[in-house]
């Protein structure tokens, strides 16, 4: 902060130190996630998911966290762009672009809309328009990710091309072949939380569902299963079929063919089959294959099991994805053979995305006028003639539609940063319609919502979300479960010749949890925060299994090169990975940006594009690659920037887990021994007021890392980039720590990093894997504050570890003696520093700073504060409401973000607190108890539905 | 005066008391040698090293260092504990040696007790860098402030380091400045220039030799002889607290008090035998600094160096019978993780090493002697180093495990530490007189 001016006039409602909050949507999912918008002083400062919706249940996941810096973003184009000059005269923009666009009508060449499959009825009205506008005109949907498979077929088994609702709670039995739908696919953070619910035993209720899944690389999902079989991606056609077949032996149905089954290792068909039997209605299968016939597998796996109706909702599908590569293809060939003469893309970058850039890029060129909106410079935006940005999503009015007949409504929180407009507007506006300057889309939005929704406005803003019942949208209608019937044959010829294996390797391409698929990548939060399963930050990698890796004499973080017959990266580093199956490598896209970056940073030329080894053997396009994949070693190291380098617990019992089977004979297992512990020191009181405390359910738990970002954001957390990193600096107040074991499914779990080096390397896929969320355990006998000189850090009498910044000197032996090691040290000056060139280094990025916690400067330690300002500020509202503070008052940033409630934060001293009802759980434990550092932060043992 | 059949003269050469006043004074009063000027402008080389190395970390932060958020210090306080540890010698030469009336002492008391003085100021140079804003590094002294009611915390095994260390160095710089005033009288009584008379005439505050001076004197080392005596014990007993208190496996052991004083003996023996056998040759005082000083010297080496070796193999055992699983993995990964090499450089050289002393040859062969005191400085310095790095490196959760390498920042402070003490000591041994001259004039048999 450099001046601090009183205002002049105080707006309504705002009144300086108090946050106001806003219901809005998240952009960076294409579905519009409810959000509720922290906003101080006029800006937005932080973003949580909305409680209200039953989307979120109030998580909210590390990219849609991270996404609130992308409005603060110095690459942001601040004016529109005229052939690359700017002007900040909207009206030459509408000029040219009216003028371009009718030029290439009248050539009688074709114009393409170019927007992300989920429009939201309001921008499609505005394209509906723009479309009529121009003869010729076109909507082609793009989308990074392709769901065509699935969309594909249940069009040819219902007759309608959705994707349905998959209800994970209502699961008792989920197999998954290789969908990560914790991390990636299709729409995780509602997924986790609904899968989470059911993942829960408790001493009254033990009981939890049973998750089985089936994967070649190690997904966030994998490492959440109860039991995960690997299987080469190629061949999930095949092992689709057996699981039909051994269903039908069962159910009495036809068999699919006679001969050619195959078991996977570890019998898992026939426990996936058997699991599936016993719960039948009760269960969901899903697979995150692209391929139709896959898709149309699996519906008739769910529809034997009875699913619909139950676990899948068919009647009320999944709106956000609805992309068909054909149309996008015909786009491309159009483009460059002429037909098409203009393309405006809506805040789309295929460029960077879409698998044969160099075809699109050559039909851009010949094309007579593009157009982008997109926010910043990307990719696909160098080529355009008109770059007319689009505002933030929270700089603007819209209305999307998730689920059907679940709307959720976006409202501007802040005023434009830029010279920006409504993408909304800008297409109504080339399409001729009238669009008040002043209203903008504020009135397009609202005619919709009440020509076509209806209610009460101000409550749907307020509320964000409008649940309605009635079939507004442009979905066929409903069909009766029980009428629900196959209209599809499952087609064996086409999976068995899929199947057909036709080289050594296959190249599996997946989206990490930062980054994603990549559109918004450019933002440090997703980088800085390690991956869950690998704990790398900052790049890509190709991981491969320990055989592969033996056998081909690759080392971890050795470079090699890798082509297939579309594409090749030179120099990538491997990774070894564990639970990876042997034959396959994978490799994450969502990296190899290239945007206009005026920041010097480590998100400069990260990582490689693996977009280009997409291929389209149909209809849909494929992230497996089968056939022509080489891997070479070409000699050199790479040294990644991990936040953990050490994979196994070595037998220690920090970390507790247990079977249901043992913890249904006994609720309190591994929890039975308890220490005597004695003290030389006279206990703090904290008898009378708060005594703050929180739980950790290692149940809940998925690893996904959004508390991590939350954490940052709130607490101004700085990013340090990849060196730091590596050199094991990075600043994170809560870490999620994860342990690999091996050889779990023989019972028998190596956890000590001798035995398992010592084993052979076919061990390596069968992994388990814990999550551990770790952060400042405040401790009622901690030992950081006992030997700091100068009492820098201290007890408060609410049984916080408190840190006085002013206070200290730097002198790190809290750090040392901290047993939890989450103390972090300030080594450098982390703020306006060019040599941390990230939003801490310019006006606009600092912007997102939370005034209420201070920025640290160099030399002093820091470390999770239990977000003491929340704490105090909810005291202050309760004292001002005089009344006592009342559970959930007081959230953490951490507990507040997570989708899956793994982290729950309260009053130890309130005994209706839920905090206080978890301390008493019989899984509850302290970490390191012998220590007698007496934490604050109790764990719960983590139970496997296993036996 | 000191006659004994069966021991051998302390004083060799039949030096007479006029020999003495000449040859102890002869670096003083005559130019120094070339030989002198190429070790000095070396070590004052070195001095600016760290000087630079200091200014870079002030600038820039510790990040300048190699240590990160699971091994918070490194080089720093595995220096900061080296070079307080060799500053043990000279207190115990000068304090305990005086009190059980050790004549031999007489000829090596000065050096050593310089050598602690300087060994002190190096040492003081880590934990007042290694903070991360040394510019409040005035806030753990206890002094009346107006921040309010801030005070220090008793509780804090750093304050107890700060009294520790400043009463150690006071006492010792107070210890050695009152046995040089005689001898700084005798180099005024002799001057032949002006600023030297007025210099040493100014710091010899007025000695008159008179038997009430003489008297004062002896009174007032004995006293001090006395205070010093608990320090040899103390300093080192609290440094060791910096880890004995804390909660980390390897730090946390009740051992670490008398392992300690011991270990820090044993390398100030080292570091006074390294210094002397190079002085008693360049200054010519092979006479008065004979090899059966050093031969006594090295017998406290093996005996402290067993001592030490007898902690190590103390708590190791102590760590597997305590039943600790983070014990039992803090030593065994001393001994076999990825430090293995410092943990047996250190028994080597601390344990091993020493034990060739049992035979006599070792222990008169000056040249062999000296090699062997840079061992044990080595052996003794990786044992501070495998003490905080490979306890702090694999402590209670394998999440947090690191590694940890200096940067060459830290390199260049450390070296820099080595310039400032020798750029001290050549200072030292050129403009005061490096032997107790008046002391060792009551031990040389010839009176004229």
């Amino acid at each position: 902060m450099k001046h601090a001016l009183p205002y002049l006039e105080k707006p309504d409602n705002v009144t300086p130190g108090i946050p106001l909050y806003y219901a809005t949507s998240c952009g960076v999912y294409n579905e519009g996630f409810p959000i509720v918008a922290k906003v101080r002083e006029g800006r937005p400062i932080k973003l949580d998911g909305n409680d209200k919706s039953t989307l979120s249940n109030g998580g909210l996941d590390a990219i849609g966290q991270a996404s609130i810096l992308s409005l603060y973003d110095v690459n942001r184009l601040p004016n529109p762009l005229i052939k690359g000059v700017e002007t900040n005269n909207w009206n030459e923009v509408d000029k040219e672009v009216i003028n371009k666009l009718k030029a290439v009508s009248v050539e009688g060449k074709k114009i393409a809309v170019v927007t992300p499959s989920a429009t939201g009825p309001v921008l499609q009205s505005a394209v509906n328009n723009f479309v009529n506008a121009y003869a010729g005109a076109e909507h082609i949907s793009y989308d990074p990710i392709s769901y065509s498979g699935i969309l594909d077929a249940n069009e040819a088994s219902f007759g309608k091309r959705v994707i349905p609702n998959y209800q994970f709670s209502k699961a008792d039995v989920i197999v998954s072949f290789g969908a990560d739908f914790l991390g990636t696919w299709i729409s995780p953070v509602r997924f986790q939380s609904d899968y989470s619910a059911k993942r829960v035993p408790t001493a009254d209720n033990r009981k939890m569902s049973l998750h089985i899944q089936v994967e070649s690389l190690l997904s966030v999902t994998g490492t959440n299963a109860d039991h995960r079989f690997t299987m080469q991606d190629s061949q999930e056609g095949i092992y689709l079929m057996s699981l039909y077949n051994a269903l039908a032996k069962n159910t009495g149905a036809t068999q699919l063919r006679s001969t050619g089954d195959k078991e996977l290792p570890g019998n898992g068909i026939k426990q996936i089959a058997e699991a599936l039997l016993n719960a039948k209605g009760r269960s969901l299968v899903i697979s995150k294959s692209n391929n139709k016939d896959h898709q149309v597998l699996v519906n008739h796996i769910n529809m034997m099991l009875g699913n619909y109706g139950n676990a899948i909702d068919i009647n009320k599908p999944y709106l956000s994805s609805t992309y068909s590569e054909t149309k996008f293809e015909a786009l491309v060939a159009g483009l460059q053979n002429g037909t098409f003469g203009g393309v405006v893309f809506v805040n789309t970058n295929p460029l960077y995305s879409y698998h044969n850039a160099t075809a699109l890029e050559k039909g851009l060129d010949n094309a007579s006028v593009v157009i982008s909106t997109s926010m910043v410079q990307d990719e696909t935006s160098s080529k355009a003639a008109v770059h007319a940005p689009d505002n933030h999503f929270l700089e603007s009015w819209d209305i999307k539609e998730p689920l059907k007949g679940h709307f959720v409504f976006s409202q501007p929180v802040m005023t434009r940063v830029f010279n920006t407009r409504q993408v909304i507007e800008s297409l109504n506006i080339w399409a001729g319609s009238q669009v008040s300057s002043e209203e903008g889309s504020y009135k397009l939005v609202k005619e919709y919502f009440a020509n076509n929704i209806g209610g009460d406005w101000k409550q749907a803003i307020h509320d964000g979300i409008a649940e309605v019942s009635t079939i507004l949208s442009n979905v066929e209608g409903e069909i009766e479960n029980a009428m629900l019937s196959l209209n599809s044959t499952v087609d064996v010829a086409a999976i068995e010749s899929g199947a057909k294996k036709t080289g050594d390797l296959e190249l599996i391409l997946y989206q990490k949890v930062g980054p994603r698929d990549g559109t918004w990548s450019v933002n440090p939060w997703c980088h800085e925060m390690p991956d869950p399963v690998t704990k790398v930050c900052y790049d890509n990698y190709v991981t491969i299994s320990k055989p592969d890796a033996e056998k081909l004499g690759i080392a971890n973080g050795d470079m090699v090169s890798i082509s297939s017959k579309n594409a090749s990266i030179d120099k990538i580093p491997a990774l070894v990975q564990p639970g990876q199956v042997r034959g396959t490598l994978g490799l994450a896209v969502g990296y190899g940006r290239n945007v206009n970056q005026k920041m010097d940073n480590d998100l400069r030329d990260l990582g490689h594009n693996a977009y280009p080894f997409v291929e389209m053997p149909g209809s849909s396009n494929s992230m497996v690659i089968t056939s022509g994949i080489k891997i070479e070693k070409v000699g050199g190291n790479y040294e990644f920037a991990l936040t953990q380098t050490h994979d196994t617990i070595e037998g220690r019992g920090h970390l507790r887990e247990a079977t249901l089977e043992e913890y249904k004979a006994n609720p309190k297992v591994r929890n039975e021994h308890s220490h005597h512990l004695i003290s030389l020191w006279n206990e703090h009181d904290l008898s009378t007021g708060h005594h703050w405390g929180m739980a950790i359910d290692m149940n809940a738990c998925t690893g996904c890392g959004s508390c991590v970002v939350s954490c940052s954001i709130e607490n101004n957390v700085p990013v340090v980039g990849r060196d730091e990193v590596r050199r094991r600096r990075e600043m994170h107040w809560i870490r999620i720590d994860r342990y690999y074991s091996f050889g779990g499914s023989n019972g028998k779990s190596m956890t000590r990093q001798n035995d398992v080096d010592a084993a052979s390397a076919d061990l390596y896929e069968d992994v388990e894997v814990v999550y551990q969320p770790v952060m400042c355990q405040h401790c009622d006998h901690a030992p950081c504050e006992t030997v700091c000189p100068v009492l820098a850090t201290t007890h408060s009498s609410e049984g916080l570890n408190q840190m006085t910044y002013n206070r200290c000197i730097g002198t790190k032996y809290c750090g040392n003696n901290c047993p939890y090691k989450v103390r972090r040290f300030n080594w450098f000056r982390y703020n306006m520093n060019d040599k941390y060139d990230y939003h801490f280094n310019n006006e606009l990025g600092r912007m997102v700073l939370n005034p209420d916690v201070t920025v640290r400067s160099r030399g002093v330690m820091e470390k999770c504060s239990f977000c003491v300002q929340n704490i105090q500020s909810a005291k202050l509202k309760a004292k001002k409401e005089n009344r006592n503070l009342s559970d959930g008052d007081a959230q953490t940033a951490c507990a507040k973000a997570c989708p899956s409630n793994a982290i729950i934060f309260g009053d130890m001293n309130d005994p209706n607190s839920r905090i206080s009802a978890i301390k008493k759980d019989e899984r509850s434990y302290h970490m390191l108890e012998e220590v007698n550092t007496a934490p604050s932060v109790v764990y719960m043992t983590k139970i496997r539905n296993k036996k | 005066m000191y006659e004994a059949s069966i021991r051998k003269p302390l004083v060799t050469g039949n030096k007479t008391i006029t020999d003495i006043s000449d040859d102890i004074c002869r670096p003083i009063e005559n130019k120094p040698t070339k030989l002198w000027y190429l070790g000095f402008t070396i070590s004052f080389i070195f001095l600016g090293i760290m000087g630079v190395s200091l200014a870079w970390t002030t600038w820039e932060g510790i990040g300048t260092w190699g240590v990160n958020k699971t091994i918070m210090w490194g080089w720093d306080i595995t220096n900061f504990v080296f070079w307080v540890g060799i500053g043990h010698a000279g207190t115990l030469i000068s304090a305990i040696l005086l009190l059980f009336r050790q004549k031999w002492r007489m000829a090596i008391n000065r050096s050593a007790e310089a050598m602690t003085i300087f060994a002190v100021m190096c040492a003081a140079i880590f934990p007042l860098f290694h903070m991360g804003r040394v510019w409040l590094g005035y806030w753990p002294l206890p002094l009346p402030n107006a921040f309010g009611s801030l005070w220090v915390n008793f509780n804090s095994p750093l304050l107890w380091d700060v009294f520790a260390i400043s009463t150690y160095f006071s006492v010792s710089l107070l210890f050695w400045y009152l046995g040089l005033i005689p001898d700084i009288a005798t180099v005024r009584d002799r001057a032949t220039t002006k600023a030297r008379k007025f210099w040493y005439g100014f710091f010899a505050m007025g000695w008159d030799g008179s038997a009430r001076t003489w008297h004062r004197y002896e009174v007032v080392s004995l006293i001090l002889a006395g205070v010093s005596t608990p320090l040899v014990l103390s300093v080192h007993t609290i440094v060791s607290f910096d880890f004995a208190t804390s909660v980390i496996p390897g730090w946390h052991t009740t051992i670490f008090p008398p392992y300690f004083v011991a270990g820090a003996i044993f390398s100030g023996f080292g570091m006074v035998l390294t210094l002397l056998v190079i002085a008693r040759s360049v200054l010519k005082l092979t006479d008065y600094i004979t090899v059966e000083h050093l031969e006594a010297m090295t017998k406290v080496v093996m005996l402290t160096g067993s001592m030490v070796g007898l902690a190590y193999l103390t708590e190791f055992f102590i760590a597997q019978y305590s039943g600790v699983e983070y014990e039992q993995y803090a030593f065994l990964n001393r001994a076999t993780g990825p430090y293995w090499w410092a943990y047996w450089t250190m028994m080597t050289c601390n344990l091993l090493a020493p034990q060739v002393f049992w035979f006599k040859w070792a222990r008169t062969t000056p040249w062999f002697i000296f090699i062997m005191s840079i061992v044990v400085n080595i052996g003794m310095w990786f044992e501070r180093f495998v003490i905080i790095v490979t306890s702090l490196h694999r402590d209670y959760l394998p999440s947090s495990w690191a590694m940890y390498s200096p940067t060459i920042t830290e390199v260049g402070i450390f070296l820099g530490t080595m310039g400032l003490f020798f750029t001290c000591f050549f200072l030292f041994s050129k403009y005061l007189p490096v032997v107790n001259m008046s002391e060792m004039k009551s031990i040389v048999k010839s009176r004229e």
